[in-house]
């Protein structure tokens, strides 16, 4: 017995070591390639940058991009073998399975040691993080949600005073909508009507999800192009802002430094808003492999993921990172938010588009 | 010999070159209208990438959203470009008239501010206009004329196709003034002054003999105007937004970056079909009329009208007016890069962090002051890179173009080099940049993809910039006879030689304008880049629009200063070293 002992126990030794060694020597070879180039849809991407610069003395360039510049610049990099970008964070999952994984332009790498530590469902394509985005109100106007109904963003009495981003300019917002009209949330919204009205829906457009998206849309609903400005726009204090908007919820980070007063309305119903994963894929024609695999691996661990531990609304695929101190864990918001499925977007979300565009414009 | 003639050789590499640039883009993206893209695979299903389809024609013409992709941005495009057009001649006319035919004080100011608004990009305009006007439409904090005053603009005045248009309007009056006031400058005025001698009533004289003179001027400008307006981008993108009002240039950028690239092709070609349209026109009209004013030979000047009691007080009003538009929207940027809490005036709430501060992990994400960021420096660099070579290799073209086309004047390939330069005049940026996205994505032959290289944006600068240079060369060698190059030639003097101690010498300061046009049109030029980039060849401009999409106000207004300092200081530098001014040339 004593034996066997010590032969598993050297065996595991001899397996760490070679994975400690795996390890050092991906260190080594992506400090021999000195640099790293990331396309993100996260602007927290430098701060992280200079995180992982600080650590491995390896260089970052680090560019932000818009969602659908991130697709069109990284197939067009690929298709043309431009060298841009070695690894990126991207979202909106239509056009990132569709357009750059489906074609081989980006892959999964999956850093040995988070194998085990990131669950399996996240691990192809590996997921950096969920990002959720929330009806929020003005809580210096209003003491208490003013609606709990997303029908009610179609009342008259809300007319002009529902803000959301324009789904042209960030696709995950398209994605949103077209869950929307997906069989399951429209029925929950055809309910969700008749207990806001009491009495069942009258289709005048495919679904109960078209009916809503046509009644924001007729109810003079205003679109932004940044997450950034609607967040201010429905939280500054002292105006009386009776508005309601749909936005990422890490903005409410700028209560405090830019004096906003700000909550979700998390009993909305049938749903509170919707979540949507940011990927973490490597370029095909990378130029510098191993120092972005590395990047890759330091993002998923609580020292690269620090700087989106500063706000809510952001949650890493590591279950051993918690939630920002008083938020809600994403389980819970699971619960209550419309989620991406990859497959229904690719056939519908065309649809939707000119949907939305005939009456949006 | 044919090629023993210098002329003859520039002629013909000049005509496969720019045949390359500009004619063989425009072949390309007609083929991509009968494209599958990969990122239409979501809409055209069960097509293969590069299958051949109708599907765009169909949409964008008779589908049943065409309506919203193209008819309706359509007409708010044809409005915005004619009242824009018409804002523009009718108070650039008039004050060209007043600073030419009056008694005007402070003309040399006048004219000196009233360019400004021109160099400026459009957009600083929109984005001034946004920053003082808005309304709780789109925040809950207030425009700074609302903080100031109290009254709250309507949505009409604060977005859509009111400031739009206004914006433009004010950015092309320049361009009007500079036209107009040019030919009233050197038209020979001795037709006016024989009807003053005659006593003919001052207003006679405008309607009969100054107005059908400078007829074709006017109606140069509003042409010219009307297809820059049509072009335009960043306004209408800034200012149209918040109310949902979509111009054909909107759409393309959303098409071409969103999930259907076909229709966004086959939008940028219909506006080149229409800027092309209307070009033809103005040619036509100018063309009855061919020609050109001589250095010399201009009669003495005409007594000008007295204002009288109105004399101080519309010189001021002009002059306040174009304070307005000059440094005030300056001095809001100043301001807003400075606040902290958007709409508070506070002293308390006034910062330098978006300037050099070091970054904040609770604001805009930790990004650093503008002047301490490693990313405006590069882009500020690319700027400058970009607009200095576009600048020379434009302009030294341009030179040659004028050139072969003088030299060979009257035989067909002089007419064809010289339309083939000018063409890209026509070309509305966007659409101009779609065509080489559609070109310079793949490998074509022996020339390789030149998608995501700097030369890429050097090259569309330099010919979308041309134009303003062949017309500097070809103006400026139809002004040098023939006897002085004949002369050298007789003596054996080879050709370079000639260029260089003869013909370019004589005609330095028209010639440089052909340089500082392109270089100062690059350096705010933002349509034109904005498809082209990528992450690391990003320009200031592309770099602003950016900023100003997060909604990270205070950055974008601290860019826009920046922008607009490297740009009046280039053009104040240049203007000292050389002599050479915006107001010698023509403008886009």
């Amino acid at each position: 017995m004593k034996w066997k002992e010590i032969l598993v126990f050297a065996v595991i030794t001899l397996l760490a070591v070679s994975l400690f060694a795996a390890s050092a020597s991906l260190i080594a070879a992506a400090k021999k390639e000195g640099k790293v180039v990331v396309y993100s849809i996260s602007s927290r991407i430098s701060n992280a940058a200079a995180a992982f610069e600080k650590k491995y003395g390896i260089k970052v360039e680090a560019y932000d991009l818009h969602d659908y510049e991130l697709v069109e610049k990284v197939s067009k990099e690929a298709k043309t073998g431009v060298a841009g970008a070695d690894f990126v964070i991207a979202q909106d999952a239509g056009r990132v399975f569709g357009e750059l994984i489906k074609p081989g332009y980006v892959y999964t790498y999956m850093p040995e040691d988070m194998k085990s530590v990131i669950p399996a469902e996240f691990q192809d394509p590996l997921v950096f993080a969920f990002i959720t985005k929330v009806f929020c109100y003005n809580s210096q106007t209003y003491t208490y949600p003013p609606v709990d109904n997303i029908w009610a963003l179609t009342d008259p009495a809300w007319k002009g005073k529902f803000f959301f981003k324009d789904p042209f300019k960030e696709g995950v917002n398209m994605n949103f909508l077209t869950m929307v009209t997906s069989p399951e949330w429209s029925a929950k919204i055809a309910k969700a009507y008749e207990d806001y009205y009491g009495k069942p829906i009258h289709l005048t457009t495919p679904n109960a999800g078209y009916e809503w998206i046509k009644g924001i849309l007729n109810n003079g609903l205003v679109m932004f192009t940044s997450d950034t400005k609607m967040s201010e726009s429905v939280g500054v204090k002292g105006q009386n802002v009776k508005a309601i908007g749909l936005f990422a919820y890490t903005k409410v980070r700028y209560r405090t430094s830019k004096n906003l007063a700000l909550m979700p309305i998390m009993g909305m119903e049938p749903f509170a808003g919707f979540y949507y994963p940011a990927y973490l894929l490597m370029v095909k024609n990378a130029k510098h492999p191993n120092a972005a695999k590395l990047f890759i691996e330091f993002l998923l661990t609580p020292e690269g993921f620090e700087p989106w531990h500063h706000s809510p609304g952001v949650y890493s695929s590591n279950p051993e990172i918690s939630p920002f101190p008083g938020d809600n864990a994403f389980k819970i918001w699971k619960e209550i938010l419309i989620g991406e499925d990859g497959n229904y977007i690719f056939n519908h979300r065309a649809e939707i588009e000119d949907f939305w565009g005939s009456f949006a414009y | 010999m044919y090629f023993s003639k210098p002329q003859n050789v520039i002629m013909i590499v000049l005509l496969v070159i720019l045949t390359y640039l500009v004619v063989l883009p425009l072949v390309s993206i007609v083929l991509d209208t009968f494209k599958v893209h990969s990122s239409e695979l979501m809409r055209i299903r069960g097509a293969n990438v590069g299958d051949f389809t109708l599907y765009h024609w169909k949409g964008v013409f008779t589908g049943r959203f065409s309506s919203y992709i193209f008819y309706k941005p359509l007409w708010n495009t044809l409005l915005v470009a004619t009242v824009t057009s018409i804002i523009a001649l009718s108070i650039g006319g008039f004050l060209a008239w007043l600073v030419t035919r009056t008694n005007l004080k402070y003309k040399k100011s006048i004219s000196t501010l009233i360019v400004f608004p021109y160099i400026m990009p459009s957009w600083t305009l929109a984005m001034a206009w946004l920053d003082f006007f808005k309304n709780e439409r789109i925040g809950g904090a207030q425009g700074l004329f609302t903080a100031l005053t109290g009254i709250v603009t309507p949505d009409w005045f604060a977005y859509g196709f009111f400031p739009i248009v206004m914006v433009l309007g004010l950015h092309y009056i320049p361009f009007a003034y500079i036209l107009i006031g040019g030919t009233l400058r050197n038209m020979d005025a001795n037709l006016e002054e024989a009807a003053v001698i005659l006593k003919t009533p001052r207003l006679r004289i405008i309607r009969k003999i100054t107005i059908p003179i400078v007829m074709p001027a006017m109606l140069s400008t509003l042409l010219l105007v009307f297809s820059s307006g049509m072009s335009a981008f960043a306004v209408p993108a800034f200012l149209g937004s918040p109310v949902r009002y979509q111009v054909l240039t909107t759409q393309l950028f959303r098409t071409l970056n969103g999930v259907n690239p076909g229709y966004g092709y086959l939008i940028g070609l219909f506006m080149i079909g229409v800027g092309t349209l209307v070009l033809t026109i103005n040619q036509i009209l100018l063309g009855k009329r061919k020609s050109f004013t001589t250095v010399t030979g201009k009669s003495s000047n005409i007594s000008l009208i007295n204002l009288k009691k109105a004399r101080f007080s519309i010189s001021i009003v002009i002059l306040v007016a174009l304070l307005l538009v000059t440094v005030i929207p300056l001095g809001v940027f100043a301001i807003q890069s400075f606040l902290v809490e958007p709409g508070n005036y506070h002293l308390s709430n006034f910062s330098n962090i978006f300037w050099v501060g070091k970054g904040s992990p609770d604001i805009a994400n930790g990004e650093p002051g503008i002047l301490r960021n490693k990313y405006i420096y590069m882009a500020l660099w690319n700027s400058f890179a970009l607009s200095l070579l576009v600048a020379l290799i434009a302009g030294s073209v341009g030179i040659l173009v004028g050139y072969a086309v003088v030299k060979t004047r009257g035989k067909p390939l002089s007419s064809l080099l010289d339309k083939l330069a000018f063409f890209p005049y026509l070309i509305p940026s966007m659409a101009f940049s779609a065509t080489y996205l559609s070109l310079f994505a793949v490998r074509r032959g022996i020339i390789p993809p030149l998608y995501g290289t700097f030369l890429i944006l050097v090259l569309i600068g330099s010919v979308k910039y041309l134009p303003f240079a062949s017309r500097a060369g070809i103006t400026s060698l139809l002004q040098i006879g023939k006897e002085i190059e004949e002369a050298a030639i007789i003596f054996g003097v080879p050709w370079w030689k000639r260029m260089f101690s003869i013909i370019i010498p004589i005609q330095k300061p028209s010639f440089l304008s052909g340089f500082l046009l392109p270089f100062i049109s690059s350096m705010r030029e933002l349509s034109l880049y904005i498809l082209l980039v990528t992450p690391s060849t990003q320009v200031l401009t592309t770099m602003l629009f950016k900023y100003n999409q997060k909604g990270w106000t205070q950055y974008a207004n601290a860019i826009v200063l920046l922008i607009v300092v490297v740009v009046l200081l280039s053009n104040f530098i240049i203007n000292k070293v050389t002599g050479a001014s915006v107001d010698k040339g023509i403008g886009g």
